[in-house]
């Protein structure tokens, strides 16, 4: 499978994994490994003494071969998501930030406005900045004009497990983008994370569909199979659909037969 | 004693404390969190020389799972 | 010698068109016709957009092997003065033509750039949209045109085979293979809102042309999302100077390569000229083609002179006059359009270089 570039950094997984909602580190880093992926989501949040095991950099820092990429989950404006980037990346030494803005704790859809702004602001910075968005096609096209690293537009509502709910979108961005195109939430089955990699994704970030399987390290293992035979279609090009069906009237009878 | 915000409670702490001498009476080693006094990270480096005053505003945080 | 870009060789993007043009293809031409059909309607509806040529001027520095008015034809030079272009552009506008295209060579002391940019501003004043097919031109004297009221550029790269193309530019200015290939970039940053791309079907393989104009409008549509574009299919006529196209295209080849332009570049327009015949472009008249020339006169002053026995720059096969070619057009159900914009959206395009690099205005006299 050919790599992924973003940035400077070249990963041979295209499979992005999320950290949250698992039962327990241990189960998140089994799931990590199994997966084989070799960057991490992470959010910042409060210090709190009586879960000190909820800290996930030791663990994760320890883990050979994998990034971090610290979300600005939280930030409901874009000054919140800069500070919030800020102290990511104090904290992890990476300059991946994703960048994620919802004012609405209950639908958790990005604000495209204040999205757009923190990326634009953090693109400058030197952040490889990777916005978690709607799917958008021209907001797409305006935040790779601003400098971002990629595009991650939502397969379907986060934690939803709808799959491709965008797929007409989602495949006018792959179309048009000159930056790799991640989808982020939305998936469900590791099908769905195949298919998404057949239109042309450069990589699927998945959390909830792991971390809410019965056996997230298995799981995590069959996203892993499903990314890579996705890409490996991709790149192997498909056979086209055969086309629609042809008019009761010849519509090129005029062209005559022809040679 | 002085008066802080500490990740949104109210702490007392003696004069004189610096960031470096407050990670441990909250249960922190210091090694993986980030800390920020009134909207400004204070790098490790500055944590033994930067006193803390009354009315601070402190938030220490960490890496926690997220998606 | 510069190395041709990526984007230009990348095949992985045109691999859906290649598979339509193939000899192998499954997919029979009814069937892709069908498919290039449905799309249109959807699109486009049943509509037509048209557009007559103007041109300007036959002086030309280059030495295109195939073009009736290459530098070494022994074709009268002669440019249209202000006041022969606006007996031109009234003798147009009797037709019922509101959308033009201005014609001139490469570049010639007798027609440069600020005779060019004279003529647009004349131009647009009389008609509702004009567009420029001249020679390639810096970013900043795009930006005049457009500031003048040229909204269209069509450059063609002609083939895209560079052996090819070096061994049919003799010398000139259009010699450079790059250059040309660059060129429709340029108008973009100008600021002009669309270019329109295409090959001289007949001078080089075809199919492999036609995937390679695939891929640079891929490339400028994913650089410049905001621009508009048109691919047109100029078939080899007889030329004045009797150049017997090498790669001859038939018509079923011709009419596969519009319908799967079509299904792979559903919004983009596709453009059919007066070389080709009536019957013809009445036939592929609503199943892909969304932009056809009418009576054209391909010599310049030919529309206030259309007697005139002088040789154009290449046969007209459909000579049908507007309004009978709009009649055929209603015949098959397709409202022909003359006006598809405002003159007021005429200005240059918001680029990002409209912010970064302003330049100064020069004002148009």
């Amino acid at each position: 499978m050919d790599s992924l570039q973003l940035g400077s950094y070249t990963f041979s997984s295209r499979l992005i994994l999320g950290t949250g909602k698992f039962s327990n580190a241990d189960v998140m880093l089994d799931a990590v490994r199994s997966s084989g992926t070799q960057l991490v989501t992470v959010a910042l949040r409060r210090f709190n003494r009586d879960m000190a095991e909820d800290d996930l950099f030791g663990p994760l820092s320890a883990m050979e071969g994998i990034t971090l990429m610290p979300n600005t989950s939280g930030a409901s404006t874009a000054a919140e998501a800069v500070r919030a980037a800020h102290i990511a990346r104090e904290l992890s030494g990476s300059p991946f930030i994703k960048v994620e803005i919802h004012p609405n704790p209950q639908h958790l859809m990005p604000d495209p406005i204040e999205t757009y702004e923190a990326s634009r602001i953090l693109a400058k910075e030197g952040f490889l900045v990777m916005p978690y968005i709607s799917a958008d096609p021209v907001l797409a096209k305006r935040l790779e004009e601003a400098g971002c690293a990629s595009v991650m537009p939502l397969g379907s509502a986060i934690g939803s497990g709808q799959g491709l709910g965008t797929a007409d979108m989602l495949s006018i961005i792959i179309r048009e983008s000159r930056i790799p195109v991640i989808v982020d939430a939305g998936l469900r089955s590791p099908s769905e994370a195949a298919a998404a990699m057949e239109m042309g994704c450069s990589a699927v970030l998945v959390n909830s569909a792991v971390a809410a399987a019965s056996n997230p390290p298995e799981m995590a293992a069959a996203f892993a199979g499903a990314v890579e035979a996705g890409r490996r279609a991709f790149n192997a090009g498909l056979m086209q659909r055969s086309g629609s069906a042809v008019a009761t009237s010849p519509l090129t009878s005029f062209l005559g037969t022809g040679a | 004693m002085i008066t802080i915000q500490l990740n949104g409670k109210q702490e007392t702490l003696p004069p004189g404390s610096t960031v470096e001498t407050l990670l441990p009476i909250i249960g922190s080693d210091g090694k993986s969190v980030a800390v920020v006094v009134n909207d400004h990270i204070v790098r490790p480096e500055n944590r033994s020389s930067h006193l803390l005053q009354d009315g601070d505003h402190i938030e220490i945080l960490v890496f926690a799972g997220g998606g | 010698m510069t190395p041709l870009p990526d984007w230009l060789t990348e095949e992985r993007d045109s691999r859906a068109l290649a598979s339509m043009l193939a000899n192998s293809s499954p997919a029979s031409l009814e069937q892709l016709a069908a498919e290039s059909r449905a799309i249109t309607l959807r699109r486009f509806g049943r509509t037509m957009s048209l557009y007559a040529p103007l041109y300007l001027s036959n002086y030309c520095s280059s030495g295109c092997a195939y073009c009736g008015f290459a530098s070494d034809r022994t074709t009268v030079r002669r440019r249209l003065e202000s006041d022969e272009l606006q007996r031109e552009l009234l003798a147009m506008k009797k037709l019922g033509i509101s959308d033009i295209l201005l014609l001139t060579g490469e570049r010639t002391s007798r027609a440069d750039f600020d005779y060019l940019r004279r003529s647009v501003e004349r131009a647009s004043k009389e008609m509702q949209r004009v567009s420029v097919e001249a020679f390639p031109m810096s970013v900043s004297e795009y930006r005049k045109l457009a500031e003048c009221g040229c909204s269209g550029v069509t450059i063609y790269q002609e083939t895209y085979d560079r052996e090819r193309y070096e061994a049919l530019h003799r010398w000139g200015p259009k010699k450079d293979f790059i250059e040309r290939l660059e060129t429709p970039r340029r108008a973009l940053e100008g600021g002009i809102k669309s270019v329109g791309l295409g090959v001289l079907l007949g001078l080089s393989e075809p199919v492999e042309d036609a995937l390679r104009l695939y891929r640079h409008l891929r490339h400028l549509g994913r650089t410049w999302w905001r621009a508009g574009m048109s691919v047109s299919f100029p078939r080899m006529r007889p030329q004045t100077g009797g150049y017997e196209p090498p790669f001859p295209v038939d018509d079923r080849l011709l009419a596969r390569m519009i319908f799967a332009f079509r299904i792979a570049l559903p919004d983009v327009e596709l453009v059919l000229s007066t070389r080709e015949s009536a019957p013809y472009r009445d036939g592929m008249a609503g199943l892909g083609v969304t932009r056809m020339s009418i009576a054209s006169r391909t010599t310049v002053g030919g529309y206030d002179d259309p007697e005139s026995a002088e040789k154009g720059q290449f046969d007209v096969s459909d000579d049908r006059t507007a309004e009978e070619f709009c009649l055929a057009l209603r015949a098959r159900n397709i409202e022909p359009v003359f006006k598809n914009w405002e003159p007021a959206y005429n200005g240059p395009s918001h680029t990002e270089s409209t912010q970064t690099e302003r330049e100064e205005k020069e004002p148009c006299h």
